[in-house]
């Protein structure tokens, strides 16, 4: 990858034959504006740069993208004008995503460990030799039990790749991340209309209340939804209410911010939803018509939940709640939007239930500036596929947890030190829950530094996260730009299709995920007589999504893969207007969305041989396809019956409150007052763990002191700069204090994505280091520039496990702190998190489990419920 | 501008037969993504520690009644730039059509009299080292992405602005979208009482916030943070 010496002289001469071409070019016409993209050129040679089309995937929201090529190196990356949702722009992430394959520290090669776990010292190997060490090792475990292979898993984008891999070995051990993301917003949702995500049509919208999205900087979608935040705010003079008990910048942007209380929206939410009831401002067509409960029913459970009794909890005065109330009510089309505010509690699906109700009540789902489902396009999966594992894994689905169906996965290493399964082979795949996940190094560290109960530990992996430190062997594993992935996210109201493909060869003896697990496999069954080899009979990357992309209806007329590899995406609904930055069709006007999903009616072939049962649900083959309303057939929502289902009766069945309900987090109404919560939160120019080693993003966020407000900072006697010491249940912190107005009094907040102890040379800022035994990437010099020298602290090692009882979603608001000024032996950067500490504080959590003993007690109004013997053990679900 | 407020010749604005680039910044739109900032730098392979455009901010009010401001800012691309007129070596110079304010690298001494003449902050010497672009040590700015701009592109902070609250567009041509935008909005310029007739627009910017310069939006504590490693740490 060298670049042409290039002399000043040689750059003259190229920008005065721009300067020429410039003249002599044709005068623009009137009303001709510049392209908003699709094209990039060097401002030094003036050469046009290869464009290759990709899907970004720095975080996921998988915005589309162009990778501008020179001298086979990725120079510059762009949004892709021929992606409907992202129309041409990147955030600032994405634009720097060329950082993960040229980070000078990246693995490049197998490696080995050869001191002690975690120690640094790493031997370079073959990829003969890796392969042979892991089949071995794998070829054990098989032997004794499948499922004592574990993958776990961070952001797997790989379409099936990491299921299949898992489920040729025959093993259930397959553990996501969701339930530190935001799971128990999944959760809340599903029941209830089917989906686990809306999208809110912000660019047609009148009123749009947030509850704890900080959809302008971070969260589903980043860039598509603040595209349409921006238009529907002053194209359409829009209204937004931000919730939240920080200024971010999505509350910095709203017309109003209202600060809340910790884990309180949900109270608020049932206010607002008691004042629209109480005044009848709901739309009682939609409620009796399409939800599973009637205007009464509705009326007469929310008469509980007063503005005088959620005022009190969340601190939101009575006339705000009131106002707000009328104004959602009465403004037409309103949308809501969430995301982990509500629902990183102890029941965040209540929570988040509350929140949905208020779209649903008004009767604003599925319209224009409306709050509407998720539009998502599938591919097939090559065949054959692999049958699904004999038996169950108790990690993958815990007896206890019956409704996460996003799984628990934080509370994994508590179970594996208990002993519940056995672990003889660990893979992990783009995670680092060493760092992510509650008790961080405390705990995630601890249990992958112990032998005993992670014999031999695998990283897939480019980087040297937290994780991969402790790993026995390290297969490099390819950053995004040079691997091929099947790609779809409903990210806006137009579905589509999308790959990402290699820009260039993968650097060094890197090989991208699917051809790694496909090596491993054919080292296990060279022959094919394990029957594991069939399963992986594909070429290269392409091969691959040849057998995804070839067949799909539509696609396969416009080209097939061929087409994906010339557009990245699949279909392309218009052209990019350079006026508007407005996707335009044939006849120069905004495409349009359809809307009204549910109201779809069925053809008469449908209802050919479907039975009408009384509540109106049209069954076919045994399987719900419709709904019959009105004497008129409909597919309806995609739940079983249907409809919403306001009324949630398999929460019913574990005893928790099957209606709209909020549950008060008991450790917070015990607070004193020197107590604050511990809040977390990301920025806009990073991700949670990936990107504090890309030099772009770094240099404008790299530290992250604790915010904390005025009135706090003045009885505590700190101010900006000053160091506070920051305890825990379970362990403590020093950090730097940030004076702001923009956060809630009784709440500090604190940064994730900084104080890396691994990661490289950038992100520990140990840049005068040698390089490592690991790091084979090429030096760049523009790291000899680098001028800031404070890396921040990181925070979860002081934030116990809490697991929502319904959705499993840790609870990462809920931390009751103790902040003071630091001592005369704290030390910046100090933290501490004990395991003991940890594991009392999971034990603590399974308690409100349904099957613990504290689920009755939270739940009075459940009184009924027979208790959890009554519950008749299901089949596992869940993905 | 009419013909008689026109006090240098080389100001193009309504000139007849000439292009006026302009940027109009609604703030109204800005989220303060960075987006611009990042693909500016990855744009020109700029270095650490400098930036041709930047995004300051601003928090403004008391708990709780609380806002965020961003003043997304670059070269103003000035009608009568004071930067030309105090290059010792005629390294900066304007492009008449198009006004593009652009440096010579190859002339350039590194003497810093536009830097100190430029009202706004907007120039910058790079440092010795750059991940693979050998033009070094000497001032550079914002070009309003001339080598974009006549290709017919929008500027590269323009092209990923997510809120689109960047535009872009030749303001002597009336029916362009910049034109529509500052014939229709009240709109500020940075500065204007040092008569540089700047040619970034801002509609909805706090009066109070465009009275500063580069770095005056965050808490003086903070910044001074930053500024101490800087000056530790980045050597040119």
């Amino acid at each position: 990858m060298d670049f042409p010496k290039i002399t000043r002289r040689t750059f003259l001469q190229a920008s005065a034959g721009t300067t020429a071409a410039a003249a002599l070019a044709p005068r623009m016409l009137h009303a001709m504006e510049n392209e908003l993209g699709g094209k990039d050129f060097s401002p030094v040679t003036a050469a046009e740069r290869k464009a290759i089309p990709v899907n970004c995937h720095v975080c996921n929201i998988q915005d589309g993208a162009i990778a501008y090529v020179e001298n086979d190196r990725v120079v510059k990356l762009e949004g892709n004008p021929e992606h409907v949702s992202t129309r041409g722009r990147l955030c600032a992430k994405g634009n720097s995503g060329m950082w993960y394959s040229y980070d000078p520290d990246r693995i490049l090669y197998p490696l080995k460990r050869v001191g002690a776990r975690g120690e640094g010292k790493w031997k370079r190997i073959t990829w003969e030799e890796a392969l042979t060490e892991v089949a071995a090792k794998l070829d054990a475990a098989l032997k004794e039990d499948p499922n004592t292979i574990m993958l776990k898993y961070g952001r797997n984008r790989t379409g099936g790749t990491i299921d299949r891999f898992m489920k040729t070995l025959g093993s259930a051990t397959v553990l996501n991340h969701t339930s530190v993301c935001e799971s128990s917003k999944k959760v809340g949702q599903e029941p209830t209309w089917g989906p686990d995500i809306e999208t809110p049509d912000f660019a047609n919208a009148k009123y749009v209340l947030n509850f704890g999205s900080n959809i302008l900087e971070a969260a589903y979608f980043h860039n598509p939804l603040s595209q349409r935040i921006a238009e529907g705010r002053v194209d359409n003079h829009m209204k937004i209410v931000t919730f939240d008990v920080r200024l971010s910048n999505t509350a910095g942007f709203s017309d109003e911010w209202i600060p809340v209380f910790p884990a309180t929206d949900g109270a608020v939410a049932l206010a607002i939803g008691h004042v629209i009831l109480r005044e009848d401002l709901q739309d009682s067509a939609f409620i009796d018509t399409w939800t599973n409960v009637t205007v009464d029913e509705l009326k007469a459970h929310y008469a509980q939940y007063t503005p005088e009794w959620a005022s009190k909890i969340s601190g939101v005065p009575v006339q705000t709640i009131e106002r707000i109330a009328r104004e959602f009510a009465t403004t037409k089309p309103a949308t809501l939007f969430t995301y982990r505010g509500p629902a990183k509690h102890l029941y965040g699906s209540y929570n988040e239930k509350a929140c949905m109700m208020l779209p649903i009540m008004t009767g604003n789902v599925e319209k224009r500036g409306g709050y509407c489902l998720p539009r998502g396009m599938g591919w097939p999966q090559p065949n054959p596929q692999p049958p699904g594992p004999k038996h169950d894994s108790v990690l993958a689905h815990p007896p206890e947890y019956p409704l996460a169906s996003h799984k628990v996965s934080h509370l994994v290493p508590f179970w594996i030190a208990e002993g519940r399964q056995k672990i003889n082979v660990a893979f992990t795949y783009q995670d680092n829950p060493v760092y992510t996940n509650p008790g961080a190094q405390a705990v995630w560290g601890k249990l992958y530094r112990d032998e005993k109960l992670i014999p031999y530990f695998i990283s897939m992996s480019s980087h040297m996260g937290e994780e991969t430190a402790l790993a026995d062997i390290i297969l490099p594993d390819c950053p995004y730009l040079e691997r091929w992935e099947p790609e779809s996210m409903p990210n806006s109201l137009w579905p589509w299709l999308g790959i990402r493909q290699p820009v260039h060869k993968s650097l060094g003896e890197s090989r991208e995920n699917r051809v790694l697990l496909r090596d491993i496999i054919w080292k296990l069954d060279p022959d094919g007589s394990r029957g594991m080899k069939q399963f992986w009979a594909f070429k290269d990357g392409e091969d691959y999504m040849r057998h995804h992309f070839d067949n799909v209806p539509g696609l396969k007329e416009a080209g097939g893969l061929d087409f994906l590899k010339k557009h990245g995406v699949w279909p392309i609904y218009g052209t990019l207007d350079p006026k508007t930055g407005k996707v335009t069709d044939k006849t120069g006007r905004e495409i349009q969305a359809e809307y009204g999903l549910y109201r779809k009616e069925l053809s008469a072939a449908d209802m050919e041989g479907a039975m009408v049962d009384a509540h109106g649900l049209i069954t076919k083959n045994g399987k719900a396809i419709g709904i019959r309303r009105n004497g008129r057939n409909y597919v309806g929502f995609p739940t079983p019956n249907r409809v919403i289902n306001v009324r949630v009766d398999e929460w019913a069945e574990y005893g928790f409150n099957p209606m709209p309900t909020f549950k008060r987090i008991p450790w917070h109404e015990t607070m004193k007052d020197d107590e604050m919560i511990l809040s977390t939160f990301k920025l806009n120019v990073h991700k949670q763990s990936r990107t504090a080693a890309v030099k772009w993003l770094a240099e404008i966020a790299h530290s992250n002191p604790a915010w904390m407000n005025p009135e706090t900072a003045k009885k505590l006697g700190v101010k900006t700069g000053d160091l506070v010491r920051v305890e825990s249940p379970v362990g403590y912190l020093v950090t730097k204090a940030y004076v702001t107005e923009g956060i809630h009094p009784q709440v500090i907040s604190i940064a994730t994505g900084f104080g890396h102890w691994e990661y490289g040379r950038l992100a520990t800022l140990k840049l005068k280091d040698r390089k490592g035994d690991a790091s084979h990437g090429e030096e760049d010099p523009d790291l000899n520039n680098v001028w800031w020298d404070d890396k921040g602290v990181h925070p979860n090692a002081i934030i116990p496990a809490v697991a929502d009882p319904i959705g499993g979603s840790q609870g990462w608001y809920d931390t009751v702190v103790k902040v003071t000024k630091a001592g005369p032996n704290d030390k910046y950067g100090d933290i501490h998190g004990d395991w003991d500490k940890h594991y009392a504080a999971y034990k603590e959590t399974m308690r409100y489990a349904y099957t613990g003993d504290l689920h009755r007690k939270m739940h009075p109004e459940m009184a009924a419920w027979a208790g959890p013997e009554s519950v008749k053990p299901k089949a596992s679900g869940g993905h | 501008m009419s013909e008689e407020l026109r006090v240098s010749p080389i100001e193009t604005r309504e000139a007849p037969g000439k292009r006026r680039f302009a940027m109009v910044v609604d703030t109204r739109r800005c989220i303060g993504c960075m987006a611009c900032q990042v693909a500016c730098k990855a744009e020109y392979d700029t270095p650490l520690g400098v930036n041709r455009t930047w995004v300051p901010y601003k928090v403004v009010g008391k708990y709780p009644n609380v806002r965020k401001q961003f003043l997304p800012r670059l070269c103003n691309h000035c009608d009568d730039p004071p930067c030309v007129r105090n290059c010792p070596v005629e390294a900066t110079f304007k492009v008449e059509d198009g006004g593009f304010v652009l440096q010579r690298y190859e002339r350039c001494i590194g003497c810093r009299s536009c830097m100190a003449a430029c009202p706004y902050n907007a120039r910058f010497m790079l440092p010795s080292h750059r991940s693979y672009t050998p033009i070094t040590n000497v001032v550079d700015k914002c070009t309003f992405c001339f080598h974009r701009v006549t290709q017919n592109l929008v500027p590269a902070c323009v092209q990923t602005c997510i809120g689109r609250s960047r535009v872009f567009g030749d303001l002597n041509d009336p029916n362009s979208e910049v034109s529509y935008l500052v014939a229709t909005h009240a709109t500020q310029v940075l500065r204007p009482e040092e008569g540089t007739k700047p040619h970034v627009f801002y509609i909805g910017a706090d009066r109070n916030q465009t009275e500063f310069g580069r770095d005056a939006y965050r808490k003086p504590e903070v910044m001074e943070l930053d500024r101490s490693a800087f000056k530790r740490h980045f050597d040119i």
